[in-house]
């Protein structure tokens, strides 16, 4: 952009009233400081116990680059399946818009991302498992433990979530291109080249790279399913130098090392294309070419598969009720956990909502103004937390605090904070593209019409509503599966659900367990259903 | 909508008000969340202890054992303990260095004597020795031997040694079983390893979904399911060098209100009373003789205790554990 025309821009921007105006960005630059803060004590909470110094002779260390080198395998190899996977899904999707259960296949889709990871575990392990219902299936040799198994994992909670921001991508093929394509008659090669692949390639290399980060930092699926030490990742690693070596300078070599591979890879990443997540923020039905009887079975069958493999890990868990005393089952002790879960689900869900939208105004306003390269640092400043490694912030907060705070008494709200800290990322991700496009269509619109904050307000609301509620819903399933967090700054007084399902299970009530994790899954579902009804299009 | 500013400030407020108002109880216990829940000897033991001592007990619960311990490193002199429970014998060189920890001066004549304890800060209140279980429903011919169970190719779960006590077990057995060849035998271990878990359950429910035929738990896991569930099949393999024994301890913090108080509460761990009450909820067995038990109890197996002092673990853990991963990971 030519100066003047920025120096213009600029000056406009400077004059900006309405929610995008320089107060509100203050608000928004406040939040973001708050949440940079929140991670910066806890990085700070582990220097000054650790004194600071970092163990450099790890870098030396075999087992180290073996470490690093199965991070990076097994993060990358389930990004690359999880969107080979979720492309045909996405198409068969797209080209059959009037399937039937596509609604509830999206909700599915959404739980399968939030599905909470013990229970998936338990569910993978009765399907494919060495005494699994589909394991004879699968020949002599089968062993679920390794990278297969956390590969099938990734994929499963990864998938989901691919084929709907693919499925966006293709809902945004204009009309306009399949009429040319019909005119010049290209055949299904062509139209794959022509017009889906650059509809698909903007969002390919940012969704690559959110899903291989979120696997980079995977914890609980390397651990169960893993095998042993040699599926150790980044993550894991400092969990174990925490543990029982209680040596910090070795976990804070890894977490610096975590956060400069992951945080580097995400923003690059993101500077190469602008992917639209899991916001489905347009109800566009295009007019795609119905495909010929072949394709159409071949998509249908597609659509089918998706189906059974995105249940069947959870149809698995049932035949464990039955065996469960359902009589005998002490409901009352799981009332309160199941209370508590979505109260504490409900403050995370709206403390992320409403942070990340106050973090996402300083955004749109250089996104307005033109200035990519700070709208991308505030980008990234604000989903920081994804990156950084959960159990620093967790770790380093604990440290920090124990000696300043009563935690036995008030770990239940830092429980909350913390949560709420490490999904605002997902909250961003899901406002963004909605809030950037109602700017892009209104905004002008809305500073010549001087409507008021409180009036424009309304109309983004009115706007951004169904995004809002999806957002809502999402980031509240994620904080009510957590159980790294509580399991550092949680009592028993304030028992969630999850951590009741650890509970049953690690003093040998498995029944009641796979009772719990059916519930919690229940919850989730109910969850999913209030918040994604409001959206039409999903 | 809630911003994060006005919900940290109100939580800053919150907890300043708040923990004006809390009062402590006379005698406050560290230890871990399965000790406490409601399932666990915790409730038990506090109102037992409360019945007879007119005071006021808290047990205040982190994840496991080894958080007791990074607590106290965290905390130092600032520490809210009288007592901590839930140490294990291989931690306690690390607990004592730490200098928190205040002598018990308690008689523990009345101990089994195949515990052999002298120690003048730590009081034992239960042990179990490692065992792998198996279904016998599923594995007529179990192994009899450390070594056997190596040199076979039957499927087992055991735990990570990095994060879980009975995976910290097992690398002793081997280490004292095999010495110097240690290494080899882990790998030939890990030729028919199904997987190795963070923790104690993930591991015992792999095992109970028939993910494998052994999986490394305590000698104690068959009275679980033949008291709690009228269950038989559950077996655990007696092994012909021995079995290492875990030895869960409790000791007076340096800095504690009432130093007599916290005696009488080890004492009363020791006690037939408290005695009874640990074997049936935490699933481990009484450090005192003559404690009535179910009759699961009488047919478990009784190994031969073999291991090293807590010392000699606190030398070498870290060289172990280096020894364990590259030899695991082969």
């Amino acid at each position: 952009m030519p100066l003047k025309m920025r120096r213009a821009a600029a000056s406009l921007g400077g004059s900006l009233r309405g929610i995008c105006g320089a107060r509100a960005g203050l608000a928004g630059a406040t939040v973001l400081a708050l949440c940079l803060l929140l991670t910066a004590l806890s990085f700070y909470g582990l220097i000054g116990f650790g004194r600071g110094g970092l163990d450099t002779r790890l870098l030396a260390d075999p087992y180290f680059h073996s470490l690093l080198q199965f991070s990076f395998k097994q993060a990358g190899l389930s990004a690359l399946l999880s969107l080979l996977l979720a492309w045909p899904v996405a198409r068969a999707l797209y080209y059959h818009p009037g399937l039937a259960l596509q609604r509830s296949f999206l909700r599915l889709c959404l739980l399968g991302f939030c599905m909470p990871t013990l229970v998936l575990i338990t569910g993978l392990v009765a399907l494919l498992g060495r005494n699994g219902l589909l394991t004879p299936l699968l020949g002599e040799n089968w062993n679920l433990y390794g990278l297969g198994g956390i590969l099938i994992a990734h994929v499963y909670l990864n998938l989901p979530f691919a084929v709907r921001a693919l499925l966006l991508a293709l809902q945004h093929i204009p009309d306009s291109s399949w009429r040319l394509a019909a005119q010049l008659k290209l055949g299904p090669w062509q139209r794959l080249r022509l017009i889906e692949w650059p509809a698909l390639q903007i969002s390919l290399l940012p969704l690559f790279g959110f899903i291989f980060v979120l696997c980079f930092n995977s914890f609980a699926v390397v651990l169960a399913l893993g095998g042993g030490p040699r599926a150790t990742t980044i993550e894991v690693a400092i969990y174990q130098a925490l543990k029982y070596d209680f040596n910090i300078p070795e976990a804070l070599t890894l977490a610096w090392i975590q956060l400069l591979i992951a945080g580097s890879l995400f923003l690059l990443l993101a500077r190469l294309g602008s992917a639209h997540w899991l916001g489905v923020d347009s109800a566009r039905r295009t007019r795609a070419p119905r495909p010929a009887a072949p394709a159409r079975t071949l998509h249908l069958l597609v659509y089918a598969t998706a189906w059974l493999s995105l249940t069947l890990p959870i149809l698995a868990l049932l035949p464990g009720l039955l065996d469960a005393d359902l009589q005998r089952f002490d409901w009352p002790a799981i009332l309160r956990p199941a209370l508590i879960t979505l109260i504490l689900g409900l403050g995370a869900g709206f403390g992320a909502l409403g942070a990340a939208y106050l973090m996402l105004l300083p955004v749109r306003r250089a996104r307005i103004q033109h200035q990519t390269k700070r709208a991308l640092a505030l980008e990234w400043l604000s989903t920081h937390t994804l990156v950084a490694p959960a159990l620093v912030l967790s770790v380093g907060l604990y440290i920090l605090l124990l000696p300043r705070l009563d935690l036995d008494r008030y770990g239940i709200l830092l429980v909350l904070l913390l949560n709420t800290a490490v999904v605002i990322p997902f909250a961003v991700q899901q406002l963004r593209p909605r809030l950037l496009q109602f700017d892009r269509h209104y905004d002008r619109l809305g500073r010549s019409l001087k409507l008021g904050v409180r009036a424009r307000l309304a109309v983004e609301w009115r706007f951004a509503r169904g995004a809002c509620l999806a957002s809502l819903g999402l980031v509240m399933l994620l904080a009510m599966g957590d159980v790294a967090i509580f399991s550092i700054f949680g009592s028993a007084d304030w028992t969630t659900l999850p951590w009741l399902i650890y509970g049953y299970a690690g003093t040998y009530r498995l029944e009641e367990a796979s009772v719990a994790s059916l519930l919690l899954l229940g919850l989730c579902a109910l969850v999913l259903l209030i918040f994604e009804r409001e959206r039409p299009d999903a | 909508m809630k911003t994060p500013l006005s919900f940290c400030t109100g939580l800053a407020l919150g907890t300043l008000a708040l923990s004006a108002a809390a009062e402590s109880a006379d005698l406050r216990v560290y230890t871990y969340d399965s000790f406490v829940s409601e399932w666990g000897p915790g409730p038990q033991i506090e109102s037992a202890f409360e019945a007879q001592c007119d005071c006021d007990l808290e047990f205040i619960a982190v994840e496991d054992g080894v958080s007791i311990l990074n607590r106290l490193r965290i905390e130092r002199e600032g520490n809210k303990a009288d007592v901590i429970l839930g140490i294990d014998d291989a931690l306690i060189e690390e607990t004592r260095a730490t200098s928190l920890i205040a002598p018990h001066a308690l008689d523990l004549s009345g101990l089994k004597a195949e515990l052999n304890w002298h120690d003048s800060d730590f009081v034992p209140f239960d042990y179990g020795y490692f065992a792998f279980i198996y279904d016998s429903t599923r594995v007529g011919q179990p192994v009899d031997s450390l070594r056997a169970l190596i040199e076979s190719d039957a499927s087992v779960i055991y735990q990570d040694p990095r994060t879980s006590t009975p995976g910290q077990g097992l690398m002793l057995w081997v280490k004292s079983v095999y010495g110097d060849d240690a290494a080899a035998a882990w790998t030939r271990l890990a030729s028919h390893t199904v997987t190795v878990t963070k923790g104690w359950w993930e591991a015992y429910s792999l095992f109970l979904e028939g993910d494998a035929d052994y999986v490394l738990s305590y000698s104690t896991s068959p009275a679980y399911h033949q008291v709690a569930e009228g269950k038989n099949q559950y077996r655990a393999a007696a092994f012909s060098e021995g079995h290492v024994a875990q030895i869960e301890v409790g000791a007076i913090t340096r800095n504690a209100q009432d130093p007599e108080l916290a005696r009488r509460f080890l004492q009363f761990l020791i006690s037939a009373e408290a005695q009874a009450i640990i074997p049936v909820t935490n699933w481990m067995l009484p450090v005192v003789d003559d404690v009535e038990l179910p009759d699961a109890f009488d047919s478990l197996i009784r190994p031969e205790r073999i291991g090293f002092t807590p010392q000699q673990v606190e030398q070498s853990r870290r060289d172990w554990l280096r020894e364990w991963r590259s030899a695991a990971s082969r």
